[in-house]
């Protein structure tokens, strides 16, 4: 049987400043691809359009519009940073297509064009602030890339840490893929924060996650028993050129880590073992657009087109069996329910898991339900009780 | 004299500060069908640009000290362009206040209207801004209003009733305000007690 081909657009940056994270993407897009286009119960086969923008931001747009008014995708997996994904988004608009977006990211976005796959601050920052503040102290040193993600974070991290009491001891940004951070530690190492936050991207992410962990071999008061370095969005791919000594006790927040413990990661991990022969740690950007292919695939299935309207109708009206757990997305913000989980660095840059949460969160983009929480929580001037019932420690 | 509902359009110079895109050119083609006169600047205002009749700013990309004036204190209404809805975001671009924003990307309409309400909006700003100055002045003269009353107390009023009466009636005779003719008065006393 002929199986109809159908284009799709695979829109990440493999060189540039954050290359590590788009391969770990384009060979996540590519194995799921595969995957679908050997399974004979698809009716149909995958055919990407891969483009690289060098992670340019004004590259996205012409290569998103070349993909799908000459190549006829009508689906762009792609994008990591928000300025690039604003770089699509008119442009999925213009041309009904769809993109599916499945890194962490600020919120305060919700369009029809966007299938949201991976978590906003209520799913990322706000768990990673409920178990960090309460065991390290909440005066937090926060660092970040100077775009959108940086500057947001930065600003919801701020509102959380003076809601409960604490002070934000110094903001600092530097440029997207710069590694000039000297000056920064040099700081922390005089203010003595309770812990550092780190919203930096990439090559940036690496040279401070190096260098800061120079300063607590030097200095026993900064380790990371003490005051470790959390974020949001700190993935095996950035600890891996470093030394061991560098790779170990950070702790992160995401919504798949290699060595989850559930029945679909175990098969998952033999299946892109056994069928790609991908035997190192699975990171979340490769296990994300994995999901987030699989799901295109399987709603297209469903809807027996690729047409994104009918697409969209599917994909927001089920339950999806992933790699990362059971996904639905909410229909009102097209946005999935993901399970977030923490997990702390290893000297071989691995990330060893010790909390989930019991059930996926749904997504609030606009962060309404948390403010409506912080209001409430001002108003009454009482310890914030409900944001702890959220996470279970994993034993 | 009745204003016209809309400003002299076709007289006017825009500022657009935004890096190259493609936000730029649609804007662009919809100010110049107004027969507005468009410059497009980045990253940084300079001085000359403070005669600018609007300036429209990047909100997703904008820092601070891109302008020739304190935040705030522009002196033309200034439309904010936003991409990202973020709360930090808008709040920058409020800061410099922003009398209207437009939504990016930019459809084929809404430049007109965001034109009009920043107008109107920097108009009425200014106008609130200068009664406030003058409120407050008042305020600050009201020490002087009090001294005045006691003078004329002084001088034989019958009451407080009676010596603001006077004060009001002197004030409407002369044609000055209440708090100058107080000052006159605390004046005049102060002349007479040195012996002038």
């Amino acid at each position: 049987m002929n199986r109809d081909a159908i284009p799709v657009s695979i829109l990440y940056s493999t060189t540039g400043a954050y290359a590590a994270l788009g391969r770990e993407a384009v060979d996540g897009a590519m194995a799921a691809i595969s995957d679908i286009n050997t399974n004979p119960q698809f009716g149909f086969r995958l055919v990407p359009k891969i483009d690289d923008p060098a992670g340019n931001a004004e590259r996205y747009a012409s290569l998103a519009e070349a993909a799908i008014r000459q190549h006829g995708c009508r689906h762009v997996i792609g994008t990591i940073t928000s300025w690039s994904r604003k770089e699509v988004l008119p442009i999925v608009e213009r041309y009904g297509a769809l993109l599916w977006y499945a890194f962490p990211y600020e919120g305060y976005e919700a369009s029809e064009s966007v299938l949201y796959l991976g978590a906003c601050p209520n799913q990322h920052l706000l768990p990673l602030f409920d178990f960090a503040l309460p065991r390290f102290g909440k005066r937090p040193f926060i660092v970040g890339s100077n775009y959108i993600w940086g500057w947001e974070i930065s600003r919801i991290a701020r509102e959380l840490v003076e809601t409960a009491g604490g002070e934000v001891v110094a903001e600092r940004f530097i440029p997207l893929g710069s590694i000039e951070v000297a000056h920064i530690i040099d700081e922390i190492r005089q203010k003595k924060p309770d812990l550092i936050l780190s919203n930096l991207v990439g090559r940036s992410q690496s040279a401070f996650i190096e260098a800061y962990s120079g300063l607590q071999q030097q200095d026993p008061s900064f380790e990371p028993s003490v005051r470790p370095v959390v974020s949001c969005n700190l993935s095996e791919s950035d600890l891996v050129d470093l030394p061991p000594d560098a790779r170990s006790g950070h702790i992160t927040t995401a919504i798949y880590f290699d060595r989850l413990d559930t029945a679909e990661n175990r098969d998952f991990k033999a299946r892109m073992g056994a069928r790609h022969g991908v035997h190192r740690p699975l990171s979340p950007p490769f296990t994300s657009t994995y999901t987030a292919v699989s799901m295109l695939a399987q709603a297209m299935a469903d809807a027996a087109t690729d047409d994104p309207t009918a697409i969209r109708k599917v994909a927001t009206a089920r339950q999806f069996q992933t790699p990362i757990g059971p996904v639905s997305i909410d229909v009102r913000t097209q946005h999935a329910a993901l399970r977030p989980h923490m997990a702390s660095s290893n000297r071989e840059g691995e990330f060893v898991l010790f909390q989930s949460a019991g059930a996926p969160i749904e997504a609030d983009p606009y962060l309404v339900r948390a403010n409506a929480r912080m209001h409430r929580r001002i108003a009454a001037e009482e310890p914030d009780a409900d944001s702890k019932t959220a996470l279970r420690v994993i034993k | 004299m009745r204003q016209p509902a809309q400003p002299n359009l076709a007289a006017w110079h825009a500022v657009i500060l935004h890096r190259p895109h493609p936000v730029v050119d649609a804007l662009k083609r919809q100010l110049e069908l107004l027969h507005i006169e468009v410059e497009t600047v980045w990253p940084e205002l300079e001085p000359r640009h403070a005669e600018a009749d609007v300036v429209f700013f990047d909100v997703d990309q904008g820092y601070d000290g891109q302008f020739p004036w304190p935040a705030g204190f522009a002196p033309m209404p200034l439309i904010a362009l936003i991409g990202s809805e973020a709360p930090g975001r808008v709040g920058w671009g409020l800061a410099q206040g922003s009398n209207a924003h437009l939504l990016k990307p930019l459809g084929s309409t809404g430049v007109y209207s965001a034109l009009l309400i920043a107008a109107h909006a920097y108009q009425q700003a200014r106008g609130q801004a200068e009664e406030i100055r003058s409120l407050e002045d008042r305020v600050r003269q009201r020490p002087t209003i009090v001294s005045a009353v006691l003078q004329l107390l002084e001088e034989g009023c019958d009451g407080e009733a009676a010596a603001w009466k006077q004060l009001r009636a002197s004030a409407m005779e002369s044609g000055a305000t209440i708090e100058e003719t107080a000052e006159a008065i605390c004046r005049n006393a102060r002349r007479s007690r040195n012996g002038a």
